[in-house]
């Protein structure tokens, strides 16, 4: 009752919460029945995952220590990953990812000054947007009938080349297993411009509009301003764009090599997610393909940690 | 004074000029990401000579691909698997969505993670155990394998996206529900669903097209005479040689309703899309 | 109608936090009780234990003498206005307030006709098919309070309800609810931190601070009777002066040997009728102690009698129907719980005076002083020296 007991109990606990929201006493009655509630809403999506996701990655880290053909495994144990370092193949695969990883800073970049142009809102920057957007709704298996025609020996490329006089330099790029590398590259940059373009926007938006008019005002350019105000506020969005560029360019390219280039020529375009299609359905060697599979998930799951760090629960507004 | 004017009048040029470079700039990228679009359109139209020849339509093609693909069939597949697997997402996101998020209890934090970090793993990666594991109990003989995969696929995404929305709606709203007397469950059928409908919108846009798109489970998940059109297209293409034009028209048909989809809700993708996914 | 009773009920969240520490109180039957303090201080976790939002971690609450603990919020047969309003965004203001009747499966023609009793008490009937967003602050605030009206419940329970409005709305509510839990007859507690508030709608006011009741009695009881230093700084605006004192022996000119009062270089010796309603100040004598004085009670000597003492004048303001002096008192001012009032820190004393009053900035004013109504304080434990 007293005041000095009053202003022991905030000396003692600064912070009195007027309301509990995480976590409850253990064994209280009245919120028994939303934790059941709780468990019970949440239940199935876990079982889901457990089931499809979270058993088979365990089952591909035990079946990439074994020879295996989806009827009869045979352990080899952990011996293989240092077989698999000393195996050229794999080193020519990861080559290709290698160099899939400098189509990067082009697939972030050209969107990062699409988005830059849109934001200024000339007359139909609306229309602009739906259509730089569009590719985001086409499925990775119509752009690569389309990319294959476009760069074929009698293609769309080689067309405008000798239209332009450079007809003595036409080749078919899907030929040259470099050269059919950097047209999945220039592919892949080409359909990642909508999502990026899209990351960029919504972060432009976010930002302070009164940030760049002071910069208006203390005499900067309009380059200036892109270049000193904006883009080091957009970093957390280049930072989450660089992150969804690389998971895609390392796993979600396979419909796209399966239509243009089935992995050739010979390894040229063959990435780590298309070897391991190779190895199970060409080969029937499932336990190589769990085990370039479980390299595979090692990447991404370094990707993905960052990811997690970068889209927190609370960073998710904005509805 | 002037000065000043004269400077005026040169600066409003220099910003007409820059407005109409700008334009002239967008119109060009405009025309680079809408040309492979008008090159399968053109070609779709056209029958091998003509495609040689770069003149001329026909609907060739057309009758072409209508014999060498069953359409309707393979688009009804896809309606179906897109249908079913967004059923299972929506139920197990919406549900799991609001447990993380309003009905916390001791280890749901963790369980939430374990459900989202599920996103980390790709297919590839797991892909020769689950074609096992569904074999061994009967499910890729039909949609039903293919559809689970889509849905433990789409779930961690759609179940992080509901809990953060779910997040946002006040408790304030989810206790007077409870003291006006509906349970915990009733309080998620009546309130928190109708509230949700833009989420849901969002995780609805987002997983057709996803799914729609797919190849990669539609080609090793679904037995051959139930595929769909994407996978159905890609084996033409990698299959016996072909001609041009029906490929281009397979191409055209099959990316339609992605793309009346995607028009009519740009909003909804673009909101998901920000939220943190890829394609 | 009914009775609410809480027993030394007591909130520990698991994190180890005490929200709410052994709080006793008893709200009688059609009574309007205010929990009233500041932010943080455990007053809504006490509402929320009352609807059943929250557990209790020990203690006993009882609506109409059957305790409650382990009643579910649905069969308390309470309503409860948020301070968000809680208006379900999807329904239009008639589904709101019939939201909860639906439920309780009362016959349509009763939710009907009660719904339109509602919003004609509450003026709402052009609304009905409205949404909420369609609607302004206030408007929203009478859907909340219909919403609670429409169930006819035992109790209401308001957890800081006029917040969000603006100050001009706010007071025009305030008159409108008081009016109408006085036409209803229905047992309420109120929640805020707004001690005006509090004074003008309760019945009985509770202060409580730091998750523990300092004081619960009727608002003239409370402002005039403080039970310890915190009630005395809290309620009150401006809040009562509060100055480090002594006690000491008067009487050195052989005259009326009373105690008086010193702070710094004043000496204000205490009524007889004070002395002797405080048998407790022979204790005290030659001890510190401290003072508190409503700034109501110091006046312009020129204008009002009583004993005087005499300070610079730092500040004067003007408000209208009366002026605030702020004079210095050459002592250290007792620095409260309240700490941030920092009128006090700066070791003056405002005085409330009749506008008449011509005491200026920079001059030194004769300031006379209600010595009946000085309060008196333990240091050590803020407790009142009541007897």
């Amino acid at each position: 009752m007293s005041l000095t007991e009053a202003k022991t109990a905030t000396a003692i606990r600064p912070a009195v919460r007027r309301r509990g929201r995480s976590g409850r006493a253990a064994h209280s009655r009245l919120s028994r029945r939303r934790r059941r509630a709780g468990i019970l809403l949440s239940l199935p999506a876990l079982a889901l995952v457990v089931a499809l996701i979270g058993i088979p990655v365990g089952q591909a880290v035990y079946y990439s220590m074994t020879q295996w053909n989806g009827i009869t495994a045979t352990w080899i144990g952990p011996s293989v990953y240092t077989a698999l370092f000393k195996d050229p193949i794999f080193w020519r695969v990861v080559e290709n990812n290698a160099l899939l990883l400098l189509a990067v800073p082009f697939a972030i970049g050209i969107p990062l000054v699409i988005a830059a142009l849109l934001n200024e809102h000339v007359r139909g920057w609306r229309f602009f947007r739906s259509v730089y957007f569009l590719p985001t709704a086409i499925s990775w298996v119509v752009i690569g009938m389309f990319a294959q025609r476009f760069f074929a020996a009698t293609g769309v490329l080689n067309n405008l080349l000798s239209h332009v006089g450079f007809g003595a330099s036409a080749t078919d790029m899907l030929a040259g297993e470099h050269s059919a590398l950097v047209a999945l590259a220039i592919t892949f940059i080409w359909s990642m411009v909508g999502t990026n373009t899209i990351i960029f926007l919504t972060g432009m938006a976010t930002l302070d509009p009164t940030l760049t008019e002071a910069a208006r005002v203390d005499g900067l350019s309009r380059t200036q301003i892109f270049f000193r105000v904006t883009l080091p506020l957009l970093t957390r969005f280049i930072q989450f764009s660089f992150v969804i560029t690389v998971i895609s360019a390392f796993s979600a390219l396979f419909s796209l090599i399966f239509v243009m280039t089935s992995g050739g020529p010979g390894f040229g375009t063959t990435t780590l997610e298309f070897f391991i299609y190779q190895a199970g359905f060409q080969q029937v060697q499932f336990g190589t393909a769990a085990l370039y599979g479980v390299v595979l998930f090692v990447i991404m799951a370094i990707a993905g940690l960052v990811q997690l760090r970068l889209i927190k629960p609370d960073d998710g507004g904005g509805w | 004074m002037a000065a000043i004017r004269q400077s005026g009048r040169n600066s409003r040029l220099n910003k007409k000029m820059a407005i109409w470079a700008l334009f002239t700039l967008m119109v060009i990228i405009a025309v680079v990401m809408l040309y492979p679009f008008w090159y399968i359109i053109d070609n779709a139209f056209r029958s091998a000579g003509q495609f040689d020849r770069q003149a001329g339509h026909s609907l060739i093609g057309w009758k072409e691909l209508f014999a060498n693909l069953p359409v309707a069939a393979q688009l009804l597949n896809s309606t179906l698997v897109c249908a079913a697997s967004i059923a299972i997402i929506l139920i197990v996101s919406t549900t799991a969505g609001f447990a993380f998020a309003k009905l916390r209890y001791r280890g749901s934090g963790m369980v939430f993670l374990l459900v989202v970090s599920a996103l980390m793993v790709p297919l590839q990666s797991i892909i020769f155990p689950e074609i096992v594991n569904l074999g061994n109990v009967h499910l890729t003989s039909s949609y039903a394998g293919a559809v689970l995969v889509y849905a433990a696929l789409g779930t961690p995404f759609a179940t992080f996206l509901m809990a953060t929305y779910y997040r946002g709606i006040s408790d304030e709203l989810i206790e007077a529900a409870v003291i006006d007397g509906l349970g915990y469950e009733r309080t998620f059928l009546q309130i928190a669903i109708p509230l949700s409908l833009p989420a849901i919108a969002t995780v609805t846009v987002l997983q057709f097209i996803q799914i729609w798109d797919d190849l990669l489970v539609a080609l090793f998940f679904l037995p051959t005479n139930q595929r769909t059109i994407t996978a159905g297209l890609a084996t033409l293409a990698t299959g016996r040689t072909t001609s041009i034009p029906p490929l281009m028209a397979g191409s055209l048909i099959s990316a339609i309703p992605a793309i009346v989809v995607y028009l009519i809700f740009q909003r909804h993708l673009v909101k998901g899309l920000t939220l943190g996914m890829g394609k | 109608m009914a009775q609410i009773e809480l027993e030394s009920v007591t909130k520990e969240f698991p994190d180890g936090t005490t929200a709410v520490s052994s709080l006793d109180l008893a709200v009688g039957d059609g009574e309007l009780l205010v929990l009233v303090g500041p932010s943080g201080c455990g007053k809504t976790t006490a509402l929320r234990m009352v609807a059943g939002l929250e557990d209790v971690t020990s203690g006993t609450i009882s609506i109409d003498g059957r305790p409650v603990n382990d009643v579910e919020p649905r069969h308390r047969d309470i309503a409860m206005v948020f301070q968000s309003y809680a208006l379900y965004p999807h329904l239009s203001v008639y589904d709101n307030m019939a939201f909860s009747l639906k439920y309780r499966r009362a016959a349509k023609a009763e939710i009907r006709q009660r719904v339109a009793e509602a919003a004609r008490i509450l003026e709402l009937e052009p609304y009905l098919q409205r949404k909420p967003r369609q609607l302004s602050g206030g408007q929203r605030q009478r859907v909340a309070m219909g919403r609670a009206i429409v169930r006819q419940p035992r109790a209401f329970l308001m957890d800081e309800p006029l917040s969000n409005l603006d100050a001009k709305l706010r007071v025009q509510m305030r008159a409108e609810i008081a009016q109408l839990q006085r036409s209803l007859g229905t047992t309420t507690i109120y929640v805020t931190h707004d001690q005006t508030e509090a004074m003008t709608l309760g019945t009985r006011v509770a202060v409580i601070s730091g998750g523990v009741l300092q004081q619960v009695a009727a608002p003239q009881e409370l402002y005039r009777r403080p039970a310890n230093l915190f009630v005395a700084g809290f309620i009150g605006s401006p809040p009562m002066n509060l100055i480090d004192a002594r006690l000491e022996r008067g009487g050195a000119a052989g005259d009326d040997a009373g105690p008086v009062v010193v702070f710094g270089p004043h000496r204000l010796a205490i009524p007889p009728e004070v002395v002797a309603a405080h048998p407790a100040f022979e204790r005290y004598l030659g001890e510190a102690i401290v003072l508190g004085i409503r700034p109501e009670h110091l006046h312009d000597a020129a204008i009002a009698g009583g004993p005087v003492i005499k300070l610079p004048v730092r500040l004067r303001e003007e408000l209208g129907s009366e002026v605030q002096v702020h004079g210095a008192i050459g002592t250290a001012a007792h620095v409260s719980a309240d700490a941030a009032d920092d009128l006090r820190s700066l070791a003056t004393i405002v005085a409330r005076m009749d506008p008449r009053t011509k005491i200026a900035e920079g001059e030194t004013a004769e300031i006379a002083v209600d010595t009946a109504e000085l309060q008196f304080f333990d240091p050590a434990s803020g407790d009142s020296i009541l007897a």
